[in-house]
Protein backbone atom coordinates (compact mmCIF):
# COMPACT_ATOMS: atom_id res chain seq x y z
CA UNK A 1 0.00 0.00 0.00
CA UNK A 2 0.92 3.75 -0.89
CA UNK A 3 -1.21 6.45 0.51
CA UNK A 4 -0.49 9.98 -0.54
CA UNK A 5 -0.34 12.82 1.99
CA UNK A 6 -2.26 15.53 0.42
CA UNK A 7 0.65 18.19 1.42
CA UNK A 8 2.60 15.83 -1.49
CA UNK A 9 0.61 17.90 -3.88
CA UNK A 10 1.60 20.55 -6.19
CA UNK A 11 -0.29 22.70 -9.43
CA UNK A 12 1.26 23.91 -12.37
CA UNK A 13 0.10 26.57 -14.37
CA UNK A 14 0.94 28.33 -17.62
CA UNK A 15 -1.38 30.76 -19.23
CA UNK A 16 -1.44 30.51 -22.99
CA UNK A 17 2.61 32.04 -23.42
CA UNK A 18 4.77 30.40 -21.55
CA UNK A 19 5.34 26.88 -20.18
CA UNK A 20 4.10 24.57 -17.37
CA UNK A 21 5.86 25.73 -13.55
CA UNK A 22 4.96 25.82 -10.11
CA UNK A 23 2.47 27.83 -8.77
CA UNK A 24 3.63 28.33 -5.13
CA UNK A 25 1.64 28.48 -2.11
CA UNK A 26 -1.28 26.23 -3.25
CA UNK A 27 -2.65 24.35 -0.24
CA UNK A 28 -5.41 22.14 -2.12
CA UNK A 29 -6.78 20.80 -5.00
CA UNK A 30 -9.72 18.88 -6.70
CA UNK A 31 -10.96 18.05 -10.17
CA UNK A 32 -14.44 16.23 -10.30
CA UNK A 33 -14.89 14.83 -14.02
CA UNK A 34 -18.29 13.49 -15.45
CA UNK A 35 -18.90 11.77 -18.22
CA UNK A 36 -22.51 12.03 -19.91
CA UNK A 37 -24.84 9.46 -20.76
CA UNK A 38 -27.05 8.32 -23.37
CA UNK A 39 -29.48 6.34 -23.04
CA UNK A 40 -29.03 3.32 -25.94
CA UNK A 41 -32.91 1.41 -24.69
CA UNK A 42 -34.21 0.02 -27.42
CA UNK A 43 -37.86 -2.10 -28.03
CA UNK A 44 -37.24 -5.35 -26.29
CA UNK A 45 -35.35 -4.33 -23.61
CA UNK A 46 -36.83 -4.34 -19.99
CA UNK A 47 -33.90 -2.53 -18.70
CA UNK A 48 -32.48 0.41 -19.47
CA UNK A 49 -29.24 0.82 -20.51
CA UNK A 50 -26.80 3.45 -21.56
CA UNK A 51 -23.47 4.31 -23.41
CA UNK A 52 -20.69 6.86 -22.09
CA UNK A 53 -20.94 9.91 -24.29
CA UNK A 54 -18.94 13.50 -23.22
CA UNK A 55 -16.48 14.06 -20.38
CA UNK A 56 -15.67 17.31 -19.22
CA UNK A 57 -14.44 18.49 -15.92
CA UNK A 58 -14.27 21.36 -12.95
CA UNK A 59 -12.82 21.67 -9.84
CA UNK A 60 -10.71 24.55 -7.44
CA UNK A 61 -7.50 25.26 -6.61
CA UNK A 62 -6.64 26.90 -3.37
CA UNK A 63 -4.19 29.26 -2.36
CA UNK A 64 -2.43 31.26 0.85
CA UNK A 65 -2.26 34.34 -0.63
CA UNK A 66 1.20 35.44 -1.03
CA UNK A 67 1.82 38.24 -4.01
CA UNK A 68 5.46 37.38 -4.00
CA UNK A 69 5.23 33.71 -4.96
CA UNK A 70 6.31 32.65 -7.98
CA UNK A 71 3.09 31.63 -10.15
CA UNK A 72 0.50 33.28 -7.75
CA UNK A 73 -0.08 36.24 -9.58
CA UNK A 74 -0.63 34.81 -13.71
CA UNK A 75 -3.06 32.00 -11.44
CA UNK A 76 -5.27 34.02 -9.93
CA UNK A 77 -5.63 36.92 -12.35
CA UNK A 78 -6.34 34.28 -15.28
CA UNK A 79 -10.11 35.13 -14.47
CA UNK A 80 -9.54 38.51 -15.70
CA UNK A 81 -8.63 37.47 -19.03
CA UNK A 82 -11.08 38.59 -21.81
CA UNK A 83 -11.82 36.60 -24.82
CA UNK A 84 -10.39 33.68 -23.30
CA UNK A 85 -9.02 31.10 -25.61
CA UNK A 86 -8.65 28.17 -23.02
CA UNK A 87 -5.35 28.73 -23.91
CA UNK A 88 -4.40 27.76 -20.28
CA UNK A 89 -2.58 24.49 -19.46
CA UNK A 90 -2.95 22.41 -15.83
CA UNK A 91 -1.50 19.55 -14.35
CA UNK A 92 -2.59 18.89 -10.68
CA UNK A 93 0.05 16.44 -8.91
CA UNK A 94 -0.73 14.30 -6.20
CA UNK A 95 2.80 14.01 -5.38
CA UNK A 96 5.87 15.31 -6.98
CA UNK A 97 6.32 17.82 -9.82
CA UNK A 98 7.08 14.95 -12.44
CA UNK A 99 5.16 16.27 -15.72
CA UNK A 100 2.77 12.95 -16.85
CA UNK A 101 3.35 11.13 -13.63
CA UNK A 102 0.87 11.35 -10.64
CA UNK A 103 -1.25 13.97 -12.35
CA UNK A 104 -4.30 15.31 -14.24
CA UNK A 105 -3.40 17.29 -16.95
CA UNK A 106 -6.25 19.57 -19.21
CA UNK A 107 -6.70 22.83 -20.87
CA UNK A 108 -8.93 25.36 -19.19
CA UNK A 109 -10.53 28.22 -17.85
CA UNK A 110 -10.50 30.17 -14.59
CA UNK A 111 -14.55 30.62 -14.04
CA UNK A 112 -13.88 32.44 -10.17
CA UNK A 113 -11.65 34.06 -8.29
CA UNK A 114 -12.38 34.47 -4.55
CA UNK A 115 -9.77 36.08 -2.77
CA UNK A 116 -10.60 36.55 1.58
CA UNK A 117 -9.53 38.63 4.70
CA UNK A 118 -10.54 37.18 7.66
CA UNK A 119 -9.41 38.08 10.92
CA UNK A 120 -7.20 35.71 12.44
CA UNK A 121 -6.87 33.68 9.40
CA UNK A 122 -4.50 33.85 6.54
CA UNK A 123 -5.55 35.82 3.63
CA UNK A 124 -6.87 32.78 0.94
CA UNK A 125 -7.80 32.66 -2.79
CA UNK A 126 -10.28 30.43 -4.15
CA UNK A 127 -10.19 29.51 -7.64
CA UNK A 128 -12.85 27.31 -9.74
CA UNK A 129 -12.22 26.36 -13.63
CA UNK A 130 -13.75 24.04 -15.69
CA UNK A 131 -11.70 21.88 -18.53
CA UNK A 132 -11.58 22.36 -21.74
CA UNK A 133 -10.63 19.61 -24.19
CA UNK A 134 -9.04 16.37 -23.66
CA UNK A 135 -8.14 15.46 -20.09
CA UNK A 136 -5.39 13.49 -19.64
CA UNK A 137 -4.74 11.10 -16.34
CA UNK A 138 -1.78 10.15 -15.19
CA UNK A 139 -2.75 8.49 -12.24
CA UNK A 140 -1.00 5.34 -12.66
CA UNK B 1 13.63 30.59 0.49
CA UNK B 2 14.92 29.09 3.36
CA UNK B 3 14.07 27.24 6.52
CA UNK B 4 13.04 28.93 9.34
CA UNK B 5 16.13 30.47 12.31
CA UNK B 6 14.33 29.86 15.34
CA UNK B 7 17.32 31.82 16.75
CA UNK B 8 16.53 34.68 14.84
CA UNK B 9 13.24 34.92 15.84
CA UNK B 10 13.96 33.90 19.33
CA UNK B 11 16.57 37.03 19.06
CA UNK B 12 13.59 39.17 17.18
CA UNK B 13 11.06 38.77 20.65
CA UNK B 14 13.52 39.42 22.88
CA UNK B 15 15.59 42.05 21.59
CA UNK B 16 12.39 44.17 21.19
CA UNK B 17 11.50 43.68 25.13
CA UNK B 18 15.44 44.52 25.91
CA UNK B 19 15.01 47.78 24.09
CA UNK B 20 12.35 48.64 25.23
CA UNK B 21 13.20 47.69 29.20
CA UNK B 22 16.38 49.70 28.96
CA UNK B 23 14.60 52.94 28.42
CA UNK B 24 13.76 55.23 31.03
CA UNK B 25 12.66 53.78 33.60
CA UNK B 26 14.79 50.99 33.22
CA UNK B 27 14.21 47.60 34.57
CA UNK B 28 16.38 44.35 34.56
CA UNK B 29 15.09 41.54 32.07
CA UNK B 30 16.38 37.55 32.41
CA UNK B 31 15.70 35.49 29.38
CA UNK B 32 15.97 31.85 29.55
CA UNK B 33 18.84 29.64 31.14
CA UNK B 34 20.21 33.15 32.12
CA UNK B 35 21.44 33.47 36.07
CA UNK B 36 19.82 36.42 37.82
CA UNK B 37 19.74 36.75 41.17
CA UNK B 38 16.98 39.33 42.01
CA UNK B 39 17.14 43.01 44.49
CA UNK B 40 14.60 42.06 46.97
CA UNK B 41 12.01 45.10 46.72
CA UNK B 42 12.95 45.93 42.79
CA UNK B 43 11.14 45.34 39.75
CA UNK B 44 12.38 42.92 37.14
CA UNK B 45 10.86 40.63 34.09
CA UNK B 46 11.66 37.37 32.91
CA UNK B 47 10.93 36.82 29.35
CA UNK B 48 10.24 32.79 28.63
CA UNK B 49 9.62 32.30 24.81
CA UNK B 50 8.75 28.65 23.43
CA UNK B 51 8.11 27.25 20.16
CA UNK B 52 5.03 25.18 19.93
CA UNK B 53 4.00 22.72 17.16
CA UNK B 54 3.86 23.89 13.33
CA UNK B 55 1.62 23.25 10.46
CA UNK B 56 1.53 22.53 7.60
CA UNK B 57 -0.08 25.48 5.16
CA UNK B 58 0.64 24.32 1.46
CA UNK B 59 1.86 21.78 -0.84
CA UNK B 60 4.87 20.70 -1.52
CA UNK B 61 7.99 19.03 -0.02
CA UNK B 62 11.32 20.70 0.81
CA UNK B 63 10.56 23.25 -1.57
CA UNK B 64 8.29 25.69 -2.67
CA UNK B 65 6.25 25.08 0.44
CA UNK B 66 4.85 26.56 3.69
CA UNK B 67 4.56 25.85 7.43
CA UNK B 68 3.28 27.90 9.72
CA UNK B 69 5.39 27.88 13.33
CA UNK B 70 3.40 28.56 16.62
CA UNK B 71 5.25 30.12 19.74
CA UNK B 72 4.44 31.58 23.18
CA UNK B 73 5.78 34.43 25.09
CA UNK B 74 5.67 34.48 28.81
CA UNK B 75 6.60 37.27 30.15
CA UNK B 76 6.85 37.44 34.23
CA UNK B 77 6.61 40.65 36.01
CA UNK B 78 8.14 40.87 39.50
CA UNK B 79 7.49 44.31 41.64
CA UNK B 80 7.52 44.74 45.02
CA UNK B 81 5.16 43.43 47.71
CA UNK B 82 2.68 44.89 50.09
CA UNK B 83 2.05 47.95 48.00
CA UNK B 84 -0.24 47.24 45.64
CA UNK B 85 -0.10 46.35 42.00
CA UNK B 86 0.30 50.02 40.28
CA UNK B 87 3.87 49.83 39.82
CA UNK B 88 3.28 46.19 38.43
CA UNK B 89 1.01 47.18 35.80
CA UNK B 90 2.61 50.62 34.70
CA UNK B 91 5.63 47.76 33.30
CA UNK B 92 2.94 45.11 32.21
CA UNK B 93 1.42 48.14 29.76
CA UNK B 94 5.11 48.80 28.55
CA UNK B 95 5.22 44.74 27.36
CA UNK B 96 1.59 44.47 26.54
CA UNK B 97 1.99 47.84 23.68
CA UNK B 98 5.39 46.31 23.24
CA UNK B 99 3.58 43.17 21.20
CA UNK B 100 -0.20 43.93 20.80
CA UNK B 101 -0.80 42.46 17.48
CA UNK B 102 2.49 43.98 16.33
CA UNK B 103 4.56 42.50 13.17
CA UNK B 104 8.14 42.70 13.14
CA UNK B 105 10.93 40.90 11.13
CA UNK B 106 8.06 38.45 9.76
CA UNK B 107 6.48 37.35 13.47
CA UNK B 108 3.37 37.85 13.99
CA UNK B 109 2.13 38.83 17.20
CA UNK B 110 -1.53 38.30 18.42
CA UNK B 111 -3.58 40.00 21.27
CA UNK B 112 -1.76 39.34 24.49
CA UNK B 113 -3.32 37.88 27.79
CA UNK B 114 -2.86 39.76 30.83
CA UNK B 115 -1.22 40.78 33.12
CA UNK B 116 -2.80 37.88 35.38
CA UNK B 117 -1.58 38.39 38.59
CA UNK B 118 -0.43 35.10 39.98
CA UNK B 119 -1.34 33.87 43.73
CA UNK B 120 1.82 32.11 44.28
CA UNK B 121 4.56 34.39 42.62
CA UNK B 122 7.95 32.35 41.98
CA UNK B 123 10.12 33.22 43.31
CA UNK B 124 8.03 34.30 46.84
CA UNK B 125 8.53 37.69 48.19
CA UNK B 126 7.14 39.81 45.07
CA UNK B 127 4.05 40.43 43.69
CA UNK B 128 4.09 39.03 40.36
CA UNK B 129 1.73 39.14 37.14
CA UNK B 130 1.98 37.41 33.53
CA UNK B 131 1.07 38.16 30.29
CA UNK B 132 1.63 35.82 27.71
CA UNK B 133 1.39 36.47 23.73
CA UNK B 134 0.69 34.05 21.17
CA UNK B 135 3.26 34.56 17.76
CA UNK B 136 3.47 32.90 14.65
CA UNK B 137 5.64 33.04 11.75
CA UNK B 138 5.42 31.61 8.84
CA UNK B 139 8.34 29.43 7.20
CA UNK B 140 8.48 29.59 3.20
CA UNK B 141 11.14 26.90 2.32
Amino acid sequence: MATIRGESGSVEFETGSGSLATVVGTRSWSLTTTKETLDSTVHGNTFRQFVGSMISGSGTVELVYDPDATGQAAFVEDVMKTGDAADASFELFTTGSTNGTDSLSFGGIITDMEISSTVGELVTVSCSYITSGTITSNLE
Amino acid sequence: MAAADLNTIRATIEGRLATELASSPAIPVVFHNMPYEPTPNSSWVQCLTTFGSSEYLGHGSTSNSYNRIVGLVVLNIFSSKGVGPGANYVIGKRIRDLYNRVIVSGVFFDAPIGPEALASPAPEGYFQTQVRVTFESIEEL
